[in-house]
């Protein structure tokens, strides 16, 4: 709409100076996120992206602009975790080579009233109740599921829960994919002696050499030895099965896991799954009436024996609420306490629904005004949740050559009497009306 | 639900209460400390000696001795030495505790929900749990749970399974002539097995050809029970079942331990040549069967009738998760009290603590590590305000393995009963800062006064100032 209300003013002013489709947008103030508050700010948007964003910008003469100086406008937020609009069930056994963007429905009216809560790129995970599989980021906004995935495989969904099965599946996991790298070490064994075999027979000259290669390449048995290329005898490793696969990923720190812990036992309990392995992980933290996480937030603080979430700093999926000191009616503000911990906060809606997205800036606004770091929490509600679906470097604050996500807003993002008024994803104007 | 009933109603009196330091430390982010290095030097600490010196407490070992303000010095979590003329290295942890009591930490012969799920503990443990917190506030340091026995380990959950497969349960019932029948079936060949085998160790001497009998078709826990390895428990309350265990037992050689054992005072005499352990719920009233002729039914004197006839009795309440039931007292933060129960009926003091500490430890075969307070076992210890069996008695601290896991000021669960004064400061240094440091409530007081009064002259003397303008 907005672009269309563009090129028409364009059309009118018929400059053939400006090209392609150049807005400026004024506004009372700018929560950028990245760079803190710019008040007067002029936002320079083409097409899709943000071409500069400050304070009183002088805007080239037929540019247009939109003028909007009792407005506010933030990044579009991101619910990075999230199933709605699915509506698929899960199984209760690992899947974890499962794909959310496989159960796509695009233009479901879902979307289009999640993005009238401001949200303008959502993180969906499959279903299932232990390792549920790899989730995808989407803008709500396309007709197919090709025009709304913005990345794929972006997270593992995995639950852990403190119980045999559940950290075994872990442990089994990784088993598989050991069991795949012995299974490529033998082929790469066989390949060697055919090969070897192969040289007897040519009796090639430079032998030496190649005695030489097959060291080198027994040390690293995955990679291909590109040296050996002697005709078509190319090893090819064998093929993974899609569950180990997911698990290599993991260990190559190609694809992040994002971990659901019950609470802070089940934290040591994730450690003791996890053994050795390293992988990238970040932690989703369903905050129950009563959360005991202040006894793993720092190793120090009660002596556990691993480094605490804080001293980590993961991003942790919370909802914005307010717990209580277990056994007692003592109010703890746990996500102020994790971020002051070091921990870096992903907010999320405190139920998957549409009426919890509608009201999800007010639960912020409530944690903000019981002590959480303003700052803190507008970057949950946006820079985080995509740094956490990896496009931390494409969206989530107002800062050139971003996507011109952004939601406007009448007032304070955190004051109650706040409406939005409109939402803009990537340059087109999705909701409200832009131009006064 | 219950448990947070009991728990909103404690902490709605507690909110003037002391908060816990180490929580608010979790809003102060440590600059100086580099997360990373922090890491580094995880490993370190791991290698570091865990020393702690718990002084000046008069020290009840478990066996009845007491050694008034001596010191208990334990490293790794082992107990080193016991005395009074303890040397305490530097750099040890010192826990004062002059004017407090020191008792081995209770064992609970069976708890429901203490320390995580039912089995598997290594993979279900919650060392963070209310529960478990509260098992620690009343002085279990280490329980039966399924059929392991646990360690009440806080914030850690290493090495927290101190046995597995603690017992064999064994079924004799008189309403289930064929479960006695089986049970008997067992045992006989176990026990010809066994004879054959000792034969066959004799022979085995002269002969080493000779082949060894055939474990085929014997039931190896009940072997495991003959040979002693592992305790056989039967629950029963009934006479003859109860007489039918101790001949049972007799004839085949192991020591039953008996769950229930409700009129095991009526055939004490027989139970305690069978070498028999009863863990006995004290207060349980049951009236006789009327149709009988002969004695039956509950007593209060059970427990001491069959100690008196050297039955070994261990005690544990009625309910064995916290769970009040609308009653204060019946579950298992109230070992003690049961205790008591069994004390009203006879039984002496001595027996009653033994009866919730080292007598469950030894039917699960844990006695070597924990039970009572000796060298070179687990430093497993609570320190008391009075004498444990005492209902107006608190677990001041709890200490397992050799680390405070349990502090009645730092939780808020009893802070507010009877806070434990501040610990006084060094008498020889006591300057006007230092008594202010010490927090004492009446200084405090005086000092307001003071303060008070100062305000009042300052104010008279502005008054005259204005009285002077005019």
């Amino acid at each position: 709409m907005m672009r269309s209300a563009i090129l028409l003013a364009l059309g009118l002013l018929s400059s053939p100076a400006i090209a392609g489709d150049l807005v400026a947008i004024r506004v009372g103030r700018a929560e950028t996120v990245a760079n803190g508050t710019i008040e007067n700010a002029v936002i320079l948007v083409e097409g899709s992206k943000i071409v500069t964003i400050g304070e009183d910008l002088p805007v080239e003469r037929g540019i247009p602009i939109v003028d909007r100086p009792d407005w506010v406008v933030m990044p579009g937020m991101v619910n990075a975790y999230s199933r709605m609009g699915l509506d698929s069930t899960g199984s209760s056994k690992p899947t974890p080579d499962a794909h959310a963007s496989d159960e796509l429905y695009p233009n479901e009216r879902v979307y289009n009233e999640v993005i009238e809560t401001g949200v303008t790129t959502l993180g969906l995970y499959p279903p299932g109740n232990s390792i549920p599989g790899q989730a995808v980021a989407v803008r709500p906004n396309g007709a197919t599921p090709e025009e709304m995935i913005l990345a794929d495989d972006v997270y593992l969904k995995v639950i852990l829960r403190a119980n045999k099965t559940s950290k075994k599946q872990l442990r089994d996991g990784f088993a598989a994919a050991d069991k795949h790298l012995e299974k490529v070490a033998k082929a790469k064994e066989k390949w060697d002696k055919e090969q070897e075999k192969k040289k007897k027979k040519k009796k090639s000259s430079k032998k030496k050499d190649d005695d030489e290669d097959d060291k080198k390449s027994e040390d690293d048995d995955k990679k291909k030895d590109d040296k050996k290329d002697e005709g078509s005898d190319v090893f090819t490793p064998p093929e993974p099965d899609a569950q180990a696969k997911v698990f290599l990923k993991l260990r190559e720190q190609s694809l992040p896991a994002l971990v659901s812990l019950a609470g802070a036992a089940e934290y040591l309990h994730f450690f003791d799954a996890l053994g050795d392995e390293e992988i990238t992980w970040n932690l989703r933290l369903p905050l129950p009436t009563e959360s005991d996480l202040f006894y793993v937030l720092n190793q120090d603080d009660f002596g556990v024996r691993v480094k605490g979430i804080g001293e980590h700093e993961v991003r942790v999926v919370i909802e914005p609420r307010t717990t209580r000191h277990p056994g007692t009616m003592r109010e703890r503000n746990m996500p102020a306490e994790l971020a002051a911990s070091g921990a870096k906060l992903v907010f999320v809606p405190l139920r998957d629904d549409l009426t919890n997205h509608k009201r999800w800036l007010a639960d912020v606004a409530a944690v903000v005004a019981k002590g959480l770091d303003r700052e803190t929490a507008l970057r949950a509600l946006t820079l985080e949740p995509a740094e956490l679906l990896g496009l931390g470097e494409r969206l989530g604050s107002l800062e050139q050559d971003k996507d011109a996500n952004m939601v406007f807003l009448d007032g304070d993002p955190f004051e109650s009497s706040t409406t939005i008024k409109a939402v803009m994803i990537e340059g087109d104007v999705v909701y409200g009306e832009v131009n006064p | 639900m219950k448990l947070s009933n009991l728990m909103g109603r404690v902490v709605a009196a507690s909110f003037l209460a002391l908060w816990i330091p180490a929580t608010s430390q979790a809003f102060v982010i440590d600059d100086e400390d580099d997360p990373k290095d922090a890491g580094e030097e995880e490993v370190e600490d791991e290698d570091a000696e865990s020393l702690i010196a718990i002084v000046g407490g008069d020290v009840h070992v478990g066996n009845g001795e007491v050694i008034r303000g001596a010191t208990i010095l334990a490293r790794e979590g082992k107990i080193e030495e016991i005395g009074l003329d303890v040397y305490v290295p530097e750099e040890a942890e010192i826990l004062d505790v002059s004017g407090l009591r020191v008792y081995p930490g209770l064992v609970a012969i069976t708890s429901a929900g203490l320390v995580g799920g039912n089995s598997d503990f290594q993979d279900t443990y919650d060392p963070f749990s209310s529960a478990l917190t509260l098992g620690l506030g009343s002085g279990i340091t280490s329980t039966g749970a399924g059929s392991s026995a646990v360690k009440l380990k806080r914030f850690d959950m290493e090495d927290v399974v101190i046995r597995d497969k603690t017992y064999l349960n064994m079924r004799w019932d008189g309403r289930d002539p064929s479960s006695k029948r089986a049970l008997r079936e067992k045992l006989e060949k176990a026990s010809a097995y066994l004879r054959d085998y000792r034969e066959w160790q004799e022979k085995v001497k002269k002969d080493k050809e000779l082949k060894e009998p055939s474990k085929k078709g014997i039931d190896s826990s009940t072997l495991a029970v003959l040979r002693g390895e592992v305790n056989a428990r039967f629950k029963a309350d009934d006479r003859d079942d109860l007489l039918g265990i101790a001949r049972l037992s007799r004839k085949y050689g192991f020591r039953p331990t008996i769950e229930g054992c409700r009129e095991g005072w009526t055939v004490a005499d027989e139970l305690g040549r069978a070498g028999a352990t009863a863990i006995l719920v004290p207060r349980q009233r049951r009236a006789k069967d009327e149709r009988l002729v002969r004695d039956g039914g509950s007593s209060i004197e059970n427990a001491a009738i069959l100690h008196r006839s050297g039955v070994s009795v261990a005690v544990r309440p009625p309910r064995t998760s916290i769970d009040l039931g609308g009653i204060v007292g019946r579950d298992i933060m109230h070992l003690p009290i049961e205790a008591d129960f069994a004390i009203r009926g006879g039984l002496p003091e001595q027996a009653a603590l033994e009866a919730i500490t080292i007598i469950p430890a030894r039917i699960m075969g844990i006695s070597h590590r924990v039970g009572s307070i000796e060298v070179g076992k687990d430093c497993d210890v609570i320190v008391t305000d009075g004498d444990l069996l005492h209902y107006r008695t608190f677990v001041q601290y709890a200490i397992v393995d050799g680390r405070v896991v349990y502090d009645k000021q730092d939780e808020l669960f009893f802070a507010h009963i009877r806070p434990r004064p501040e610990v006084e400061v060094d008498a020889g240094e006591t300057t006007e800062e230092s008594a202010e440091g010490s927090d004492d409530d009446e200084s405090d007081e005086s000092d307001e006064e003071s303060d008070e009064d100062g305000e009042d002259e300052e104010e008279d003397e502005d008054e005259g100032d204005e009285e002077d303008d005019d």
